[in-house]
């Protein structure tokens, strides 16, 4: 590439040979300040770290959190003094209330699900990674991205205030079903706490569909010279169906909420019906609670693939570099995210097997959800035969990318109990539930966030982050993931029940009080373990090393960026793009990786080699002949 | 271990990560040319320490699952021939995602060490095989087809209506407590609604006494009693907010609803007596949990359920005292004495109400 050694003249006239690039024009004529370049700023590498940013500062709470409840799981009748410091009237005497044990259980799903994992996942890497993964200068709006995360700032904001407020916050569970959400008479927490709730899940809403909406798009239009949709990088593959799936479920969570919202505040009826609390019969009639269950599973179960699916897209970006081997099957992993993402607006009501609904409907949702097994187990099929014959390169991004595919596994499985209506009735809301999702959506997109952080870092802060406490981290916390999410399944088969504040008032939960310590012990070790993660992340972002262009030799369009890409990413033209991003090992190439971006005269052969072989028929052995 | 010395040991542990951490942060950016570790392989360490994990930990993931088996009442000795049923489609569905567990994370992790990299080396370039494709769809399809016929046959089985000779009980949820009735003799529910609710009165089911004599026979045990080996109908109601009313013993759930009538049903197949027998448990009682978050007191929602046999039921329900009797001793309009005369009236008033 000589793009690098073009002067600012050059730049600006080829600047336009790409088009779509405004703000580049923008960067050169005026200063950026503090404010425009780190606060109110419109590229999207800085959106992307502020997204990160905030969602590292709340997963710290959604975690601390679980620490809590846990420690009240563990301790049922020990009362634990710091509590009572730390909580105040939630604790009276150290020990834990009831209806604050449920606020926590509420706040910590809210947090890990729609501020860390959506936004901390899908706002991080789609902002960051869509860009340079095409080929464009910025997204196609600067400005609504910046919005996008104003919105998302505002919406933590709201939902951090929640926790302090007299009433407390939300308790009703994620779900927020009513009449529980709706009836200040039923919990504290449905009081103001459950307002804030719904102003800052509109304004999240606001924020997902802004960025959604953006990087649809980007990905759609911006795409640069070469790069068709069927070269574009997995991870773009996966943030653009990941947006897709966003856009069109969330309104319907913002309808749920909305109703709710009437329900709540100006006496209507859409989800009450006949009901009789504290002493007295209330006004509503005619509504349906369930219909609240539709509408918000509607957005619930696209959810969890909202979360998941940018997840194993940077697995199949990481697994492919560091294997130092092709994805195997790109087109299978295309089809089968496609697959999920039609299939995931037809399973909702999986959810919903012992809610009252029409048994008939039962067997239509079951069908699909089983079906959607098979576009997952695809994908892992997938993972699994890249590292076959690969030569595999354990940075830590690759340990969390294999820790997630294992993690994906063990906890999808457990699916096709709860996808099955007949098993599901006794299983329903036990445990096992908790740990499967704990271990599929939770752990494995968190896995999958991780991932992307060591493996982009270099890229966004131009430092490499330290590979050894890397190591350090993954081994607690893919350990620690195990010990705290699989023992659960066990007390789920004794139909231990989910949100209970105490295990103590029944017969048939008596004799796990020994498992209940060791899964507060080992949560607490692995929630500690992230220190080391937070260490590494802010350290390395100063002390670290320097970064080469291309530190883990990939091919995607991101490293032929400078170093400290400016706003506007390429100095020069954007590169243009020749082939897929996966010719990792290519027979007949001397470097076992191939740049998108590399010239096809560029490329450096092995003497003797005719670059019109096709590579595609030759068996192990006759590759490994043609590399010498 | 107790609780205080488990506290503790967090105590400890907390400020040895932080410390171990802080020393490490220091060793890894300043100190880089004393590196200890330097001639590891990052690669072989990682690779292997896979391979370690995946054997313990599969080895691990099943002692743990077999040292809680005599805990586990909702896999083992279902107390319902629904339960069977269920517990069948359980095992076929475990025996087959147990087997996809240990294979996959075993290849997974098994590959991680074979193919642990190094320099020089290269890979195969191999990055399609449209026959293993088709293969590795097709054959969960055909796993997973068979599982959603078998749960169809299951769910619809379980689901459709209950027979007419069906036992009837009703459950209805509160903020937090079920109360349990039962039709009486008549076998007839009498009319409930929230409306007649008169906690002051004696009434605080909503009985519509005076209007509806269906309710007169009605009784508000403390504990449900069902014979065995004969078809039970649990009629479900909520007065307030969502509960489920969760038999697991019986393989049974199903959420109370305000404003909406729901109902399961199940064949009973053990006495609480055999039960205690088969599990080995002179104390053990069916339960009834509320298994959807209703509040502050979610957790607390017991109710004990006894399976008699036949002829127990039968004398149990004669000998139960209606709810209908117990008001009137509240609320007898002794005649002829001017004193209870707005006593008298109430009953009245409570009719025309409705």
């Amino acid at each position: 590439m000589s793009a690098n050694t073009h002067t600012h003249h050059d730049v600006h006239d080829n600047g336009h040979a790409h088009s779509e690039f405004v703000p580049h024009d923008h960067h050169h004529h005026h200063e950026e300040n503090f404010i425009t370049k780190y606060i109110f700023s419109q590229d999207h590498k800085m959106i992307a770290k502020q997204f990160l940013v905030t969602g590292i500062f709340m997963s710290v709470v959604g975690l601390t959190l679980s620490l809590l409840f846990r420690l009240q799981l563990a301790f049922p009748d020990t009362p634990i003094p710091f509590m009572e410091s730390l909580l105040g009237k939630w604790a009276p005497g150290g020990k834990l209330d009831p209806n604050f044990y449920l606020a926590l259980v509420t706040m910590h799903g809210t947090i890990m699900v729609f501020f860390v994992l959506t936004a901390g996942l899908s706002g991080t890497f789609s902002n960051f990674l869509i860009p340079l993964q095409i080929g464009a200068r910025d997204m196609a709006s600067g400005f609504m991205n910046m919005l996008s995360y104003w919105f998302f700032f505002a919406s933590s904001t709201i939902m951090m205030i929640s926790l302090f407020i007299e009433t407390g916050p939300a308790s009703g569970g994620w779900v927020i079903y009513p009449p529980l959400s709706a009836l200040p008479q039923a919990m504290p927490g449905s009081g103001l706490g459950m307002t804030l709730w719904l102003i800052a899940m509109a304004l999240f809403i606001a924020s997902s569909l802004l960025g959604g909406i953006n990087y649809v798009t980007t990905v759609l239009n911006l795409r640069t010279k070469g790069m068709s949709m069927d070269r574009m990088p997995l991870t773009v593959w996966a943030f653009f169906i990941t947006a897709v799936i966003g856009i069109l479920s969330f309104p319907v969570l913002f309808a749920a909420a909305l109703l709710l919202i009437f329900d709540r505040s100006f006496g209507t009826s859409f989800y009450l019906s006949d009901i009789y609390i504290g002493g007295e019969l209330l006004h509503y009639k005619g509504g349906s609670p369930i219909l609240f269950q539709h509408l918000f599973w509607f957005l619930g179960h696209p959810e969890v693939y909202i979360v998941l699916l940018p997840a194993l897209g940077i697995t199949s970006e990481v697994i492919s570099t560091n294997s130092r081997k092709p994805i195997f099957g790109y087109k299978a992993m295309i089809l089968s995210m496609v697959g999920i993402m039609v299939l995931s607006f037809i399973v909702w009501a999986h959810h919903m097997f012992v809610t009252g609904m029409n048994p008939f409907l039962g067997t239509i949702f079951m069908f699909f959800t089983l079906l959607i097994a098979i576009p997952s187990a695809v994908k892992a099929f997938n993972y699994i035969a890249t590292l076959w014959n690969g030569n595999l390169r354990f940075t830590p991004a690759m340990l969390f990318s294999i820790g997630l595919v294992s993690l994906f596994i063990s906890g999808g499985v457990t699916g096709i109990f709860l996808g099955n209506a007949a098993v599901d009735i006794p299983l329903h809301d036990t445990y096992f539930v908790t740990a499967h999702f704990h271990l599929v959506m939770g752990a494995a997109s968190a896995f999958g966030l991780f991932a992307g952080v060591y493996h982009w870092f270099p890229k966004m802060f131009g430092k490499m982050m330290n590979p050894r406490l890397g190591y350090i981290h993954f081994w607690f916390t893919f350990i620690g993931a195990y010990a705290v999410f699989f023992p659960m399944h066990f007390m789920g088969f004794a139909g231990m029940p989910r949100r209970y504040y105490a295990q103590t008032a029944f017969d048939f939960i008596q004799g796990f009080e020994n498992l209940n310590i060791f899964i507060t012990v080992a949560a607490i070790i692995t929630v500690f373990a992230q220190v080391i993660f937070l260490i590494n992340f802010f350290a390395s972002m100063f002390f670290g090393e320097e970064t080469t262009a291309n530190p883990w030799e990939s091919n995607s369009l991101e490293w032929s960026t400078p170093i400290h890409p400016g706003h506007g990413n390429w100095e020069g033209d954007i590169p243009e793009v020749y082939r897929w991003p996966y010719d990792y090992s290519r027979p007949g190439v001397v470097a076992d990786f191939l740049p998108q971006y590399t010239h096809p005269d560029d490329v450096v052969y092995e003497k003797d080699f005719d670059p019109n072989t096709d590579v595609h028929t030759l068996s192990y052995e006759e590759q490994m002949k043609v590399n010498k | 271990m107790d609780a205080q010395s488990i506290l503790t040991l967090i105590k400890i542990f907390v400020p040895v990560v932080i410390l171990l951490a802080a020393l490490n942060v220091y060793l890894f950016f300043r100190l880089k040319d004393i590196d200890l570790f330097e001639k590891w392989d990052a690669n072989k360490i990682n690779g292997t320490l896979f391979l370690v994990f995946c054997v313990v930990g599969i080895a691990l993931s099943f002692w743990g699952m077999a040292m809680y088996d005599d805990l586990y009442i909702l896999i083992h000795n279902p107390a319902s021939k629904q339960g069977e049923v269920i517990d069948q489609m359980f095992w076929i569905t475990a025996v087959i995602t147990l087997i996809v567990y240990v294979v996959t994370n075993f290849l997974l992790m098994y590959f991680a060490f074979r193919y642990a990299g190094s320099a020089g080396k290269k890979a195969y370039y191999y990055p399609e095989n449209n026959k293993l494709e088709v293969w590795w769809t097709i054959i969960p399809a055909i796993v997973l087809t068979l599982l959603v016929l078998r749960g169809i046959f299951a769910w619809t089985e379980i689901t459709e209506p209950a027979p007419d000779n069906a036992v009837q009980v009703e459950v209805t949820g509160k903020q937090f407590e079920w109360t349990i009735r039962y039709p009486g003799l008549d076998k007839k529910f009498g009319m409930v609604t929230w409306d007649s609710i008169n906690e002051a009165k004696g009434n605080s089911h909503g009985y519509h006494f005076v209007s509806d004599k269906n309710t007169q026979d009605d009784f508000n045990p403390q504990e449900i009693h069902i014979p065995v080996n004969t078809p039970v109908k649990i009629n479900i109601r909520a007065k307030d907010v969502l509960h489920c009313a969760s038999m697991p013993h019986f393989r049974m759930k199903m959420d109370a609803v305000p404003g909406m009538n729901t109902a399961f049903w199940f064949t009973p197949t053990m006495t609480t007596a055999e039960m205690r027998k088969v599990r080995n448990k002179p104390d053990f009682n069916y339960e009834l949990a509320c298994q959807e978050i209703c509040g502050g007191g979610h957790w607390n929602m017991r109710r004990v359920i006894v399976v008699d046999t036949k002829e127990d039921y039968e004398k149990w329900v004669k000998a139960q005292k209606t709810t209908y009797a117990a008001w009137l001793e509240g609320n007898t309009p002794a005649p002829a004495t001017p004193a209870d005369s707005t006593k008298k009236t109430e009953p009245a008033k409570v009719a025309s109400a409705n």
